[in-house]
C-alpha cells in the first residue's frame, strides 16, 4: 500500500508529458477520428491511404488517432496539430483528400482550407473557431465529452492529464467516506440516462446498505433504441471516464467487482473498454490495490448478443446470467438480488460518465447548466429528415427548436412532420411541439411521450404515420422476451393492425381494438410490454386524421405499399429500358411505347423511379388496386438467419376495396 | 457416452475456461460464432457441459439471441439496416427488392449459399442511411435501384470488395 496521491501524482507527471507532445509535437500530426460512423464513411481506407502516401512521399509528418467530434456528416473528420499548437479539424476527409491534407500538413499552407471546419486549438487566420461552427450553437460547454475528438481514446495519458483520475484519487487520499461521495451526486441532482430517471445516489444508498460484501455494479451498455447513441460517443471517444464513474460508484458502493455490458452493434467500443480496463490495470487504478488505497476493484466486458430486452436492467442480469435475458418482475429489486443473486447496481453508461465530473467540481458546479429538475448537461444523437446528423452535449432545458436549428433544420427545407424521440418505446410527437418543447423531461412527459437515453429522430414531411408504426409495432413485437402474452401477443395484433392499415385493409373496429391492446399490455411484466403502445398512442392522439385517412384508402404520403401504386407518364423516355430492367419483380411489362406497370406484380420498391424519375410517378392507388406482392415473413421469433429455405415471392391476389374496409361497430369485449 | 469425434475434441479446446455461474455463456457463443459461423448442436453439446446445465438450456439461448445462427451463414450477408432514419429513406423499398431479387426471405439465404440478408439494428451512423452492411462494410447512401445491383452482383458470384466499392456513393455531404 501506498499514498493514492503519490501514486497519482508519478502518473500524471508522466502523462502530462505526453500531453505535452501530443498538443505541441515535433512534426506535423495528422489524426484521423476512428469510431462507428468514421468508419462507417469509409475511415479505415483513409487511414490505409493517409499511411501509405505519408511514407511514399517521405512526408515529414506522424499519424495519431481520436474519436469523431460529432458532425457525423463531415466524416470522415482528421484534424492536423502543427508544433506550434495550432489544430485544426478538417472533413469530409476521402480517399482523395489525403494528398491535400497531407499537403497541408508539411507546410503548403491553405492546401486544405476547402475542408477546414473549424479550429480545435490555436488560431488561422480566415478559419473559424470549431465553437462558432452552426451546429454547435446550442453547446455551452463540453462537459462529458471534453476529451471527445481531442484526445487518443486509446491513451490513459491523455485522460489523466486532462484531469482524468484526480477525483478518484483525491477521494481515497482523504478517505472520503462511501456517504459522503454519495451525498455529493445526490446534491447534484443526477439522475440515471437510462431511461427511468432514478437518483443515482439514492440507487446507491440501497446497493451500499445491501449486506454481504459481495456488491455488483453493472453498466448498462446496450443502447438499444434505433437513432440513440449517445453511450457510443463515450464508449468509443473516452473509455476511461466510464471506468472512473463506475470506480467511483464501487468506492462510494462498496463494490469491487463490475460488468460492462455492451451491445455486439458496437464492437468498437468493446475494443476500447477492454484496452481501457487493461491499461488501469496495469497501471495499478484498477486491480487489488488501486492507486496504493488498499481498495480492490475489477471490472469486466460482456458482449450482448442482439437483444433490446438486455438494455432493461433485470433481462440484462438474467443475461448475465448464463441465459435468455428476459425481464422479470421487480421486486426483488437489483440491489436485493442482482448477478447471480448479489446486490447490483444498474447505471447507464452516461449515468456513470457524469460522477467523475460531479466529484472533482462539485453539486453546485454541476448544477451551472440545465434546469431545477435536470441539473447538467446532456448528450443527443440527431438523426432523421435533417441537414446535418450527428450528436451534440448541450444543457438541459434548450430549446428543441434551436437544436434543430443547429442541425440545418429538415433537409431539403421541408416541413417537419413529427419528432420521435427517445427510441422505440417513448414517443412520436407533431412536428409544430418544436417550437415550444425543451429538452428537459417534464414538457415530454406532458405530452405522453419523454427524452429516453437522448436520440431524436426529426421526421419530414415525406412519411408516413402509419408506415412509421409498421417500425416500431415491429420492432416491439420482435424484441419481445416472449414472457408476456399481453406483450408477444398484444404486439403482434398491433403489428398486424398497423400493416393491414398501410395495405389500405384498416377496419373501423381497428381503433378499438389498438385501445384494449393498449389497456392490456400495461400488465405486461417489464417496461417492454408496458410501454410499447406509447408510440401508437402518441400517433392517436397527434395524427388521428392521418391515421383514418388510410381508413378510408388515403396515404397522403404515399408510403403504405397498398395505398400507393405506380404508373408511367412518359412512354418516350429512354430511361424506361433501365427501369424494366432493375425491376426485380418484372412487373414492368410490354414493349417500348407501351409499357405498364402491374400492380399486382409490383412490389413498390421503387427502383424503378430512382432509375427513370421523369417517366415513373409514385401516386394513389384507386379502390380495386391489386395489393403488391410480399416476401414472406421473417422466421418466428427472431430476427435472425435460421436456415429459412427460399421462397418464392406470392401475389397477394387481394384487391382494395372501395372506401377502405368499412366494417362492423367495434365490438365491446371488456374495458 | 459417444466416441469423441475430431470436431468436439476442437471444440472442448476452444471452449476449455468456459465455467458455470461465471457470466460465460455469451463470450461462449460469440466465440464459436466466430470460430465456425455459426452454433452447432454440437457446439451447444459442449457448451452444455462445460456450464453444467442442459443442452435445452444452452438452445434456448442460443436461439433467443439474434446475433446466433444455428446454420452455417451465407458466402456473403447482407446486414439490413431496420432503423428509423434508414426507414425515412425507403430502407422498406430497398429490403424488398433485395430480397425479391434474391428470392428469399428476411433471415434466409439464396440456394447456393452465396447471399442472406438479416435484419440489423442501428448503430449511430444515421448520417449513412438508407445503409446495409455487406459483410463488414457499410454500404450507405444507397437507393433501391442500388440495392438490387449489389444484390444481383453477389448473387452472381462478385466478391464482396468489388461490389462496395461499385455500389459506393461518395461519402460525406457539404457544410
Ligand atoms: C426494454 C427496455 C430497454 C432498456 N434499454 C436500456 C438501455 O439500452 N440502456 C440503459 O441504460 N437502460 C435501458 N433501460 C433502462 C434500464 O432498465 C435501467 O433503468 C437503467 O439501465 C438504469 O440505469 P440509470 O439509472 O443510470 O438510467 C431499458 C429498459 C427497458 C424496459
Ligand atoms: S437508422 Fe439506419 S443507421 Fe441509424
Amino acid at each position: 500500500m501506498g499514498i493514492p496521491g503519490d501514486t497519482y501524482a508519478t502518473l500524471r507527471a508522466n502523462a502530462d508529458a505526453v500531453w505535452e507532445e501530443w498538443n505541441r509535437p515535433l512534426r506535423p500530426r495528422i489524426n484521423l477520428a476512428e469510431d462507428t460512423s468514421s468508419l462507417a464513411a469509409g475511415a479505415h481506407a483513409v487511414w490505409v491511404a493517409l499511411n501509405r502516401r505519408a511514407e511514399e512521399r517521405g512526408a515529414a509528418i506522424d499519424l495519431g488517432g481520436t474519436a469523431g467530434y460529432g458532425l457525423q456528416w463531415l466524416n470522415p473528420l482528421a484534424d492536423i496539430t502543427w508544433p506550434d499548437g495550432t489544430r485544426i479539424l478538417y472533413g469530409p476527409v476521402t480517399l482523395d483528400a489525403v494528398d491535400m491534407l497531407i499537403d497541408e500538413a508539411v507546410g503548403r499552407t491553405g492546401a486544405a482550407d476547402r475542408l477546414a471546419i473549424g479550429t480545435l486549438a490555436g488560431s488561422r487566420a480566415g478559419i473559424a473557431s470549431i465553437e462558432a461552427h452552426p451546429f454547435l450553437a446550442e453547446e455551452r460547454e463540453r462537459r462529458l465529452t471534453v476529451r471527445v475528438g481531442r484526445t487518443d481514446p486509446a491513451s490513459l495519458e491523455h485522460y489523466i492529464a486532462t484531469g482524468g483520475y484526480f477525483a478518484t484519487a483525491r477521494a481515497l487520499d482523504r478517505h472520503m467516506e462511501p456517504q459522503a461521495i454519495r451525498q455529493v451526486v445526490i446534491d447534484a441532482g443526477l439522475w440515471g440516462r437510462g431511461g427511468a430517471a432514478f437518483p443515482a445516489g439514492v440507487k446507491w444508498n440501497f446497493l451500499a446498505g445491501a449486506p454481504g460484501d459481495e456488491h455488483v455494479l453493472v453498466c448498462n451498455a446496450d443502447e438499444g433504441d434505433p437513432g440513440g447513441w449517445a453511450n457510443r460517443v463515450l464508449l468509443e471517444g473516452d473509455p476511461h471516464l466510464i471506468v472512473e464513474g463506475m470506480l467511483i460508484a464501487a468506492l462510494a458502493s462498496n463494490a469491487h467487482y463490475g460488468y460492462i455490458y455492451i451491445r455486439s452493434e458496437y464492437p468498437l467500443a468493446v475494443e476500447r473498454m477492454r484496452a481501457a480496463i487493461r491499461d488501469a490495470e496495469a497501471a495499478g487504478i484498477l486491480g487489488n490495490d488501486v492507486l496504493g488505497s488498499g481498495f480492490r476493484c475489477t471490472f469486466e466486458i460482456v458482449m450482448g448478443a442482439g437483444a433490446y430486452v438486455c438494455g432493461d436492467e433485470t433481462g440484462l442480469i438474467s443475461s448475465l446470467q448464463d441465459g435468455r435475458g428476459m425481464p422479470r418482475i421487480k421486486p426483488p429489486f437489483p440491489a436485493n438480488a442482482g448477478v447471480l443473486l448479489k446486490p447490483t447496481n444498474v447505471n447507464n453508461v452516461e449515468t456513470y460518465a457524469n460522477v467523475p465530473l460531479i466529484l472533482m467540481h462539485g453539486a453546485e458546479w454541476y448544477r451551472q447548466y440545465g434546469t431545477q429538475a435536470d441539473s447538467g448537461t446532456k448528450i443527443f444523437s440527431l438523426s432523421g429528415n435533417i441537414e446535418r446528423v450527428g450528436w451534440m452535449e448541450t444543457p438541459f432545458g434548450t430549446p428543441l427548436k434551436a437544436v434543430l436549428a443547429a442541425c440545418g433544420g429538415v433537409a431539403g427545407g421541408g416541413v417537419l412532420k413529427a419528432i420521435q424521440p427517445g427510441g422505440p418505446l417513448i414517443g412520436y410527437l407533431p412536428g409544430r411541439l418544436v417550437d415550444t418543447l425543451t429538452l428537459e423531461r417534464a414538457p415530454f412527459a406532458a405530452q405522453g411521450a419523454g427524452l429516453g437515453s437522448g436520440g431524436i429522430v426529426f421526421i419530414g414531411a415525406g412519411s408516413c404515420s402509419v408506415d412509421l408504426n409498421v417500425l416500431f409495432a415491429e420492432f416491439v413485437e420482435l424484441e419481445s422476451c416472449g414472457r408476456c402474452t399481453t406483450c408477444h401477443g398484444g404486439n403482434q395484433r398491433m403489428h398486424e393492425i398497423f400493416r393491414r392499415t398501410g395495405d389500405g385493409l384498416g377496419r373501423t373496429e381497428d381503433r378499438h381494438n389498438l385501445e384494449l391492446i393498449a389497456s392490456t399490455l400495461q400488465f405486461s411484466n417489464c417496461a417492454h410490454g408496458q410501454l410499447s403502445p406509447t408510440i401508437m398512442r402518441n400517433t392517436l392522439r397527434h395524427f388521428e386524421a392521418e391515421y383514418n385517412a388510410h381508413l378510408h384508402g388515403t396515404c397522403e404520403a404515399l408510403r403504405c405499399p397498398g395505398l400507393a401504386r405506380f404508373r408511367i407518364t412518359d412512354q418516350s423516355d429512354p430511361s424506361l429500358v433501365e427501369a424494366q430492367a432493375i425491376c426485380p419483380t418484372g412487373a414492368i411489362v410490354g414493349e417500348a411505347g407501351n409499357r405498364i406497370v402491374e400492380d399486382s406484380a409490383c412490389i413498390r420498391c421503387g427502383a424503378c423511379t430512382d432509375v427513370a424519375p421523369r417517366a415513373i410517378v409514385r401516386e394513389a392507388a384507386p379502390a380495386g388496386t391489386e395489393l403488391p406482392r410480399r416476401a414472406p415473413a421473417a422466421p418466428p421469433g427472431t430476427a435472425s438467419a435460421f436456415g429459412v429455405p427460399p421462397l418464392s415471392w406470392q401475389a397477394t391476389g387481394l384487391a382494395r376495396p372501395e372506401g377502405g374496409m368499412g366494417g362492423p361497430a367495434p365490438i365491446t369485449l371488456f374495458v | 457416452m459417444p466416441l469423441e469425434t475430431e470436431a468436439t475434441a476442437e471444440l472442448r479446446a476452444l471452449l476449455a475456461d468456459i465455467k458455470p455461474d461465471a457470466t460465460d455463456l455469451l463470450g461462449a457463443l460469440h466465440r464459436v460464432q466466430h470460430h465456425y459461423g455459426y452454433v452447432s448442436a454440437e457446439a451447444m453439446r459442449v457448451i452444455a457441459e462445460q456450464l453444467r446445465v442442459s443442452v435445452a438450456h444452452v438452445y434456448g439461448a442460443t436461439t433467443y439471441y439474434a446475433d446466433f445462427r444455428t446454420t452455417p451463414p451465407p458466402r456473403t450477408n447482407i446486414g439490413w439496416c431496420s432503423g428509423p432514419a434508414c426507414r425515412l429513406r425507403n430502407s422498406v423499398g430497398i429490403r424488398d427488392a433485395m430480397l425479391a431479387t434474391l428470392g428469399i426471405a428476411m433471415g434466409g439465404q439464396t440456394n447456393d449459399g452465396m447471399v442472406g440478408v438479416t435484419q440489423m439494428q442501428c448503430n449511430g451512423s444515421c448520417e449513412q442511411a438508407p445503409q446495409v452492411w455487406v459483410g463488414e462494410a457499410v454500404v450507405g447512401r444507397l437507393n433501391a435501384a442500388r440495392a438490387i445491383r449489389l444484390a444481383r452482383a453477389l448473387r452472381d458470384g462478385a466478391d464482396t470488395s468489388s461490389v462496395i466499392s461499385e455500389t459506393a456513393s461518395t461519402n460525406g455531404g457539404g457544410h
